[in-house]
């Protein structure tokens, strides 16, 4: 714990710079990334990231040092020649862009190797740490790494700020921003602009993969809890600066921890987390949404036939068998389905069998009733055949909503109190209508 | 000797990942050879500590396991959580890759492993080790990309029909009754395998590079799968060997020199489609409507 606090106050100067970069790096990859997320080419920064490989090497073999921003510049083209690369490939013939992002990716990384090697056998020790660019080396973080990371944040800041609106018509719907008379080329060129600045500051600190990392999973988080994109924006910053910081930590506390990794374990189990647990588009919402749904539809449609029954003279009194003569249950379905309902209070148990409540009866006639309104609006508005009709209103009258409803009988001429009381295709349809 | 041995690997390696990148590249999943590259990593670590040796066949079966792990995981990710189809695979394969540099640096004291010699095998070490076969010293890799050649032919030509109509137009063979999903895992597992074991005797880069290029070479130059298969394994002939001699040239990496080669092959088979098509383009507009 006082690790911790001693950490978080950044009293250690030792680990200030780290957690510093680290969190800025995470926070605005984050961001970054979740432009490219929104246009379904997450893995871009993977093949960028790859492909700096060979601009950094040859960069050394210009310029004979190893200064980092003369390196980061190289590798600044290399990615985006990569990226033109692919849009040329993508756009020029029939290869897909998964494809075209994979064949650069190799290419590149490949002439990266043959460049690393060659350098290798030539030079000495001048041109050791130059495979910090493939690995990284959070370790070795300086405070000028923090200052540039800062710089660059603030950079992306600004132009995500002042372009905001084209960018966000750019990413949603490309076709759109074109027709509006955005140029769809520049924001292009910006997103694959902020992308490529970074990585090639943050390649260094954490190496190829975790770079890409940091670009693909915060908005992959984020998009679990939001549907708009300034949360999706701020979201997913927080989550890289939150994994970033927190990996910088274990690093900084455990002995020869990588901070790169970690931060992606953290991160990844951001990701599971929200996949599990967001609600709405967690998983355990999901099905737990969907198992209420089933519930309700079995109880609708026990309480419907049940009212059926009634009206059609069969009695009061009903159990599974005079209910599974037009709506079929399983002995086990049936019993939780009943005890269910008996717990609402829905329906009473009798020595032989159930009864309606008043409540139970009249929530079974409005499903009945629902169902009867779309069977007759299937039929005189849309067409549909007498036969068709009542198996699309067993589903629908699960969910038609007491607003579609007022709407449909306003549509067909009826009354809001139309009470259909027998099936329709039992009669002629005519004879049913309450003229308004 | 060891030139041809060399050449004959990289054109095994060549022939089937190419030709299981081939229906890869119809399903669009070309990134799965980078994805599975870096995410076997723990299994090939966890292998590692478990057996405590260097020997291969564990290390085989951590990797491949953990290969169908990962198509597992993705496959999970994308359908049951709803996550979008190339983030899954972009989180599954950094965190299992994250997972295994963990493990490596925390066990790296007592183990003789590093995430560089895992990945990154060399064709140049291919010749070192033989075993003698009618007084002919065979590489040991080249037999098991021998074998591994035989299973990736069995399974794509026993099941051809099914990969052409499932590649080619998935919806369609699912509607009318065929097992998508069964071909899915079959190519997943396949391809685990074969990158795996074209990992250790080439490297990480050039089994990705094989995986996609030839194929993409191929594709831009027809579009029949059987012609496809043919191109792709001249593409890879071809490019072990302009690989080789372009390495001696300048004298670096095989593997990378020879993922170089397969690019430049792409290059021209990207240009001379660009010129054809171009053609068609003239002539269909020339004609009067």
């Amino acid at each position: 714990m006082d690790l911790f606090l001693k950490y978080v106050t950044l009293q250690d100067p030792n680990v200030r710079y780290v957690a510093l970069a680290t969190l800025l790096l995470g926070g605005v990859s984050g961001a970054v990334g979740s432009f490219n997320f929104l246009r379904k080419k997450t893995l871009v920064g993977e093949t960028v990231a790859h492909s700096m490989l060979p601009g950094v090497l040859i960069a050394f073999l210009l310029s004979g040092v190893k200064n980092p921003y003369v390196l980061i510049t190289g590798a600044a083209i290399s990615g985006w020649l990569s990226i033109l690369l692919v849009d040329y490939i993508t756009q020029q013939s029939k290869i897909k862009g998964d494809s075209a992002l994979a064949i650069v990716l190799s290419s590149f990384f490949g002439f990266g190797i043959v460049l690393l090697t060659v350098i290798q056998s030539n030079y000495g020790g001048e041109q050791s740490g130059l495979d910090h660019y493939i690995f990284g080396n959070a370790a070795a973080m300086t405070p000028e790494d923090s200052t540039a990371f800062a710089w660059v944040s603030g950079l992306v800041l600004i132009l995500v700020l002042s372009f905001y609106h084209s960018i966000k018509s750019v990413v949603f719907n490309l076709e759109y921003a074109d027709a509006i008379g955005i140029n769809v080329k520049f924001i292009d060129g910006l997103i694959s602009f902020i992308t490529i600045l970074s990585i090639s500051v943050g390649i260094k600190a954490v190496g190829i993969v975790m770079m890409s990392a940091l670009l693909i999973i915060p908005p992959t988080a984020a998009r679990f809890w939001t549907n708009r994109l300034v949360r999706l924006l701020l979201l997913s910053g927080f989550f890289g600066a939150l994994a970033g910081w927190l990996g910088a930590f274990v690093s900084y506390s455990q002995v020869s921890m990588p901070t790169g990794p970690w931060t992606i374990v953290i991160i990844s189990l951001i990701a599971f987390i929200s996949m599990l647990f967001a609600p709405k588009r967690g998983v355990i919402y999901q099905r737990w949404s969907k198992l209420l749904l089933k519930r309700r539809i079995n109880e609708e449609n026990l309480l419907k036939t049940a009212v059926q029954n009634e009206v059609r003279g069969l009695g009061k009194l009903f159990n599974r068998r005079s209910i599974s003569q037009r709506q079929f249950f399983e002995q086990r379905l049936w019993n939780r389905t009943v005890r269910r309902l008996r717990r609402k209070g829905l329906i009473k148990k009798v020595h032989t069998g159930f009864t309606l409540s008043t409540e139970g009866r009249s929530y079974g006639a409005e499903i009945d009733r629902r169902h009867k309104i779309w069977e007759i609006y299937l039929q005189r508005r849309m067409q549909m055949s007498i036969n068709l009709v009542h198996d699309e209103a067993e589903t629908m009258e699960h969910f038609l909503t007491p607003e579609i409803e007022a709407e449909i009988l306003g549509e067909l001429g009826l009354c809001s109190r139309f009470n259909p009381l027998l099936e329709i295709h039992e009669l002629v349809p005519d004879n049913l209508v309450n003229p308004v | 000797m060891d030139a041809f041995w060399i050449i004959i690997t990289g054109f095994l390696v060549a022939s089937s990942t190419g030709m299981l990148g081939n229906l890869l590249l119809l399903r669009r999943m070309s990134m799965m050879g980078d994805a599975l590259s870096h995410a076997v990593l723990p299994g090939i670590v966890i292998a590692y500590l478990i057996s405590g040796s260097r020997a291969s066949v564990p290390l085989f079966l951590g990797a491949i396991i953990m290969g169908v792990v990962t198509t597992l995981l993705i496959q999970f990710f994308s359908s049951k959580g709803k996550m979008q189809a190339d983030a899954a695979m972009g989180t599954v394969f950094t965190f299992l890759f994250a997972v295994g540099v963990i493990l490596v640096t925390k066990y790296a004291g007592e183990a003789d492993i590093d995430a560089d010699c895992v990945l990154h095998g060399e064709i140049a070490f291919v010749p070192l080790q033989t075993s003698s076969f009618l007084g002919l010293g065979v590489p040991t890799p080249v037999w098991t990309l021998l074998i591994l050649l035989g299973l990736v032919q069995l399974v794509f030509w026993v099941g051809y029909k099914g990969w052409l109509l499932t590649s080619f137009n998935g919806e369609y063979a699912k509607s009318i009754g065929i097992k998508t999903a069964i071909w899915h895992y079959t190519l997943m597992a396949a391809t685990s395998v074969a990158t795996v074991v074209s990992f250790e005797s080439v490297g990480a880069i050039l089994v990705i590079a094989f995986l996609v290029v030839p194929a993409a070479t191929a594709y831009l130059i027809t579009d029949n799968l059987k012609r496809m298969t043919l191109y792709i394994l001249a593409q890879g002939l071809v490019s072990a060997v302009l690989g080789y001699f372009l390495s001696e040239w300048v004298g670096g990496s095989i593997s990378g020199s020879m993922a170089v080669a397969s690019f430049l092959l792409f290059a021209a088979s990207f240009v001379w489609s660009k010129k054809s098509n171009k053609g068609d383009h003239i002539t269909k507009r020339a004609k009067p409507h």
